[in-house]
C-alpha cells in the first residue's frame, strides 16, 4: 500500500478504536440528543397545532439530522482533536514520518464514518417514530450521501480550526461544545427565519447548518436537486478545511 | 533508505540557537556532534534546555538559527526524511487509551513504514521484551502509568530505527521496569543504534551512555566520557564518614586527589566506618555546572 494511504488508514484505525470502545457517548451525540430534539420540537408544535403537518415533521427531521451532524463533527470530533493536542498524543504523530495532511485525512474519514452512522441511525429512529419522510429512491440516497459528505467536511473544518488555535483544553472544549449546539440553535432550522430577531437573520447566510438543513429538507421531500446547497457547502468546506490545514502545524515555532 | 549511515555523523548540530516567541533564550549557540553508535546522556537541571534541544533534534521545534543534520539530512528542510531514521520518546506524550497494547505498537509500526506482518512480528517481540505480553490484549487505558511509559518506549524502538532520541525515558518507572527499559536500550546500542537520551537518573547515565553532555542555561558546558569528565576534577576520591559518636553522628564528605591522601586522612582521624570511592557523576556535575541535577532552573532572558 502507498505510504500516504497506509498512514491515512492507520490514523483512521487508531480513532476507530475509540468509536468501538466508546460507542455510548457517540450514540448520545449522534442519535439520542437529536432524536430527543425531534420529539421535543414535535411536542412544542402540537401545543399550537392539533396535527404536525408532514412539511413541519420533515423540517424537524432535517433539523435533527443537522443537529446530529453538528454534534458529531464539531463537539465530539473537536473534543477528540483537542485531546490529541493537549494530552501529548499529537506529539506521537509529529515525531513520526507522517504528513500532517495524512493525519487530517485519517480524521476526516473517521468523521465521515461517524456522520454516516449518525444519519442512518437517526433515519431509522425517525421511521420508528413515524416520521413522514425518507430519501426517495437511489437518486435521493445518493444526494443524501453527497450532502452528508460535504457537510461533514465543512463542519470538520471548524473543529480543526478550533483544535489548532485554542490555548488550552478547557477553552477548546468550551468552543466545540458551544459551536456544536450553537450553530444549529442559532440557525433557522427548527423554526422559520422570520421568527428570528432581525439582528440575527444574517446568520442564515453564513452558517453551514442552514444550507445543510435546506438540502436535507429538499431530499426528504423527494427533491434531490440540491446543487446550490452542495456548491455553497463545498465552498465552505474548502475555505474552512483550508484554514484548518494551514493552522495545523506539526512544528512549533 | 539511501542515508549514509557509515560515514556521516548520526547528528551534527552547528551554532544552534532557540529563542521562544516570548523572548526566552533556551539554547545559545550550541555545537554538538554524535557519531554513529554512540550513546549520549544529556544531563542538566530542570529548565537547562535539555528538552528544547531534543525537541529540535526530533524536528518538533523549529530552531531560531543554526543547523541540525541527522545522518547528513537537514532536519529543518528535510524533516520527513530525517524522521524516517528516528525513534522518539517525547517527555510528555500521551497514549491512545482505547487501543490495546498490541494494536498501539502495531499501528505505530505501520506508520513507521513496516508492512502488516512485520509490524505484527515487531510488536509481539517488543511486548515480550517490555514484559507486557500478558497485557497485549488489554486496552492501554487500563494499564498502569509505568506500563504506559514502557509502551511509549516501545513506540520509539519499533522498526529498529538507527537513531533513538529519548527524553527522560524512564521517568516514573519503578526500579524493575527501569531495568527492563535499560536492557532494551542496551540491546539497541549493542546492534549499533545511536542513542541520545536525557535523564535525571545518574545511575542511568552511567549505565547506558558512552558519553555524557552537561547542559546548563542553554549551553553545552561539558562533554565527554565519564572517565574524561572525572579527570577534569583535581579530586578523584570521595570519602564519606560519620563524625562524632552517640546516636546522631554528623555525616561528613571529603574529597582527595590521591588514594594515599584519603588513607592518610582516615588514619590520622582514626575513622572506623567510612566509604571511600572514586568521585561520582553527581560530584563531577556539581563541580562543573555548579548546580544540582533535578534542581529547578528558570530559562534566562536576554
Amino acid at each position: 500500500m502507498n505510504k500516504r494511504l497506509n498512514d491515512i488508514y492507520c490514523v483512521f484505525r487508531i480513532h476507530l478504536a475509540r468509536l468501538r470502545r466508546e460507542a455510548g457517548p457517540f450514540l448520545l451525540a449522534a442519535l439520542v440528543f437529536p432524536a430527543g430534539m425531534y420529539l421535543f420540537a414535535g411536542a412544542v408544535a402540537r401545543q399550537t397545532e392539533a396535527v404536525v403537518s408532514p412539511a413541519l415533521g420533515r423540517r424537524f427531521l432535517a433539523a435533527s439530522m443537522v443537529f446530529s451532524l453538528s454534534l458529531t463533527a464539531i463537539s465530539w470530533l473537536g473534543y477528540l482533536l483537542l485531546e490529541n493536542r493537549f494530552t501529548g498524543r499529537l506529539k506521537l504523530f509529529a515525531t513520526l514520518p507522517v504528513a500532517p495532511s495524512s493525519y487530517v485525512f485519517g480524521i476526516l474519514i473517521f468523521a465521515l464514518l461517524q456522520g454516516a452512522l449518525g444519519t442512518v441511525s437517526l433515519l431509522a429512529a425517525a421511521r420508528f417514530f413515524g416520521a413522514p419522510a425518507a430519501p426517495d429512491g437511489l437518486t435521493g440516497v445518493a444526494a443524501l450521501m453527497l450532502v452528508v459528505i460535504v457537510s461533514i467536511l465543512a463542519l470538520c473544518g471548524i473543529s480543526v480550526i478550533v483544535a489548532a488555535r485554542v490555548r488550552s483544553f478547557s477553552e477548546g472544549s468550551l468552543y466545540t461544545d458551544a459551536l456544536g449546539a450553537g450553530i444549529v440553535l442559532l440557525a433557522p432550522v427548527y423554526y422559520p427565519a422570520e421568527s428570528m430577531p432581525a439582528v440575527l437573520r444574517p446568520l442564515g447566510w453564513v452558517l453551514p447548518t442552514v444550507y445543510i438543513d435546506s438540502a436535507l429538507d429538499k431530499i426528504l421531500a423527494g427533491n434531490p436537486a440540491v446543487f446550490g446547497e452542495l456548491a455553497v457547502l463545498a465552498a465552505m468546506a474548502v475555505v474552512l478545511l483550508g484554514a484548518g490545514f494551514r493552522l495545523l502545524d506539526w512544528r512549533e515555532e | 533508505m539511501d542515508f549514509d549511515y557509515e560515514n556521516l555523523p548520526a547528528v551534527r548540530v552547528t551554532n544552534l540557537v532557540k529563542r521562544y516567541k516570548n523572548g526566552t533564550l533556551a539554547i545559545r549557540r550550541l555545537d554538538f556532534t554524535v557519531r554513529k553508535g554512540e550513546a549520549v546522556a544529556i544531563l542538566g537541571a530542570n529548565g537547562a534546555g535539555k528538552t528544547t534541544f531534543l525537541r529540535q533534534l526530533t524536528t518538533e521545534l523549529k530552531p531560531t538559527s543554526g543547523t541540525i543534520e541527522i545522518f547528513g539530512l537537514d532536519a529543518v528542510r528535510e524533516a520527513g526524511r530525517a524522521k524516517l531514521t528516528m525513534g522518539v520518546t517525547p517527555q510528555e506524550a500521551g497514549v491512545f487509551e482505547t487501543l490495546t497494547a498490541r494494536e498501539h505498537l502495531e499501528l505505530f509500526g505501520r506508520l513507521k513504514g513496516l508492512g502488516k506482518a512485520a509490524a505484527r512480528a515487531a510488536s509481539d517481540e517488543l511486548l515480550e521484551a517490555l514484559e507486557l505480553r500478558a497485557e497485549a490484549k488489554k486496552t492501554v487505558g487500563t494499564l498502569s502509568g509505568g506500563q504506559r511509559r514502557r509502551i511509549l518506549v516501545g513506540l520509539a524502538l519499533i522498526g529498529a530505527p538507527p537513531l533513538l532520541i529519548l527524553d527522560e525515558p524512564t521517568t516514573g518507572l519503578d526500579p524493575q521496569s527501569r531495568r527492563t527499559v535499560w536492557a532494551l536500550i542496551k540491546r539497541a546500542i549493542g546492534t549499533g543504534t545511536t542513542v541520545i537520551f536525557s535523564t535525571h537518573y545518574l545511575e542511568e547515565a552511567e549505565n547506558l551512555s558512552t558519553r555524557i553532555a552537561f547542559i546548563s542555561g542553554g549551553e553545552l558546558v561539558a562533554d565527554g566520557s565519564l572517565a574524561a569528565l572525572r579527570a577534569r576534577l583535581p579530586q578523584k576520591y570521595r570519602l564519606s564518614y560519620a563524625n562524632g559518636s552517640g546516636p546522631f553522628p554528623q555525616p561528613r564528605v571529603e574529597f582527595f586527589e590521591t588514594f594515599a591522601g584519603a588513607q592518610q586522612f582516615i588514619g590520622d582521624r582514626r575513622i572506623g566506618e567510612y566509604q571511600l570511592a572514586t568521585v561520582s557523576l553527581e560530584n563531577v556535575y556539581f563541580s562543573i555546572v555548579g548546580e544540582r541535577i533535578g534542581e529547578e532552573r528558570a530559562f534566562e532572558d536576554e
